[in-house]
């Protein structure tokens, strides 16, 4: 291949950018005027537009078969806790086992609850409490007694004492 | 084309991957998932021929997805979807690339031993023959581009892949490399003058002439 005389660093430019097709309508028309009494602005473009193609051997790499799985567990940190997220969370094998179980507390706690709630509630029940005593009602009463207990206390058989006040026995003399 | 009196906003929302990411924006269930999907291969494709390395281009490409998430709320259909994950990424690429620069490291060719490189064995079998079959010289040739796009800067290698892979315009380069339209000119101009230089005597091995100027005539 012979020597080329470069194109100068704006012709250049202007020529890849044509080739992009980045270049004004103006510039373009004028381009191309070029290039078609100018071999070497052509051989030029066909040497850059060959390079371009070349990159075409580049292989695309593509993502692990984990890429995706990894990436949204790394994410996952960051999601809002919804309860569909908590529900989709439950998804599995032993979902159904737990959701029982679940239940069972659930309506265990509730029960629970409610009967102390009436409990608390409910009036005390009534206690069989004596009525209060009216001590003093008492002593009139018994005031009586009271006043003759040193006596009393040495009867030993009533009848015996009520025979005492037969007034056939002890009436008066006269 | 446009029409007239639209503004960029009203452009984005034409793109399809700009209203997914309203989607994921408003946390709507599976949103995200199918954005990663949609564009994994390519975020990977590109960050592995930026870095020129599988591991750290996954690594790069889950963190760009990660702040794409933690930003989400704060989206605005102002671009393309595509120029705003692109920018991030070459943001992070960068990033990485000085900080390898700063501490190098240098990676094991697994193609000379190891559990993950050919046996022996292998390698007699894939290099006998006295023709060389079409899928080792695409790899050679792969080869040899390779260099030659490790031969360019940083800055001329994301705009060359974003120009070439991405498809992207001038003004989407801009965009995603904090440039001006004319930067992106210039830049790609010395990108493809300097691949040019390297892969010269490779350009016409297809057995096409080389087309001949007034010099050689």
């Amino acid at each position: 291949m012979g020597k080329q005389p470069p194109l100068s660093d704006d012709e250049r430019s202007d020529l890849i950018a044509y080739l992009d097709g980045e270049l004004d309508a103006k510039s373009a028309r004028a381009l191309e005027a070029k290039l078609n009494v100018d071999p070497r602005t052509r051989t030029e473009a066909d040497t850059l537009r060959r390079t371009w193609a070349m990159l075409d051997y580049l292989p695309r790499p593509t993502t692990s078969v984990t890429f995706t799985s990894r990436t949204l567990e790394r994410v996952s940190v960051f999601r809002p806790v919804t309860a569909s997220s908590v529900l989709a969370g439950l998804r599995g094998p032993w979902a159904l086992g737990v959701g029982w179980a679940a239940v069972v507390v659930v309506a265990g706690t509730v029960g629970f609850e409610a009967v102390s709630w009436k409990m608390r509630r409910a009036p005390a029940p009534p206690v069989a409490a004596a009525k209060p005593v009216d001590v003093d009602q008492q002593l009139v009463r018994d005031l009586r007694i009271i006043e003759h207990k040193r006596l009393y206390e040495q009867v030993d058989d009533i009848n015996f004492l009520r025979k005492l006040d037969d007034p056939d026995l002890f009436g008066d003399d006269n | 084309m446009p029409a007239i009196g639209e503004t960029s906003a009203q452009l984005a929302l034409r793109d399809p991957d700009t209203r997914l990411m309203l989607s994921v924006r408003d946390d709507q269930p599976g949103a995200f998932e199918e954005l990663v999907e949609h564009y994994q291969n390519r975020l990977v494709g590109v960050l592995h021929h930026l870095v020129g390395n599988a591991t750290e281009a996954e690594d790069l490409a889950q963190e760009v997805f990660l702040r794409v998430y933690r930003a989400r709320k704060k989206y605005r259909a102002r671009c393309k979807f595509s120029t705003w994950l692109f920018t991030i990424a070459n943001n992070l690429a960068l990033n990485s690339l000085r900080a390898r620069q700063r501490k190098p490291v240098v990676p094991l060719n697994t193609r000379d031993s190891g559990p993950l490189g050919p046996r022996p064995a292998e390698r007699l079998v894939k290099d006998s023959g006295s023709q060389p079959s079409k899928r080792i010289q695409q790899q050679e040739m792969a080869a040899v581009v390779r260099k030659a796009l490790d031969g360019l800067n940083e800055r001329q290698r994301m705009a060359v892949l974003l120009n070439k892979f991405e498809d992207m315009n001038y003004a989407e380069i801009a965009e995603v490399m904090g440039l001006t339209t004319k930067g992106v000119k210039s830049l790609l101009c010395r990108a493809r003058t300097n691949l040019r230089a390297v892969l010269q005597s490779y350009i016409y091995m297809d057995g096409e002439p080389v087309p001949q100027t007034p010099d050689d005539e």
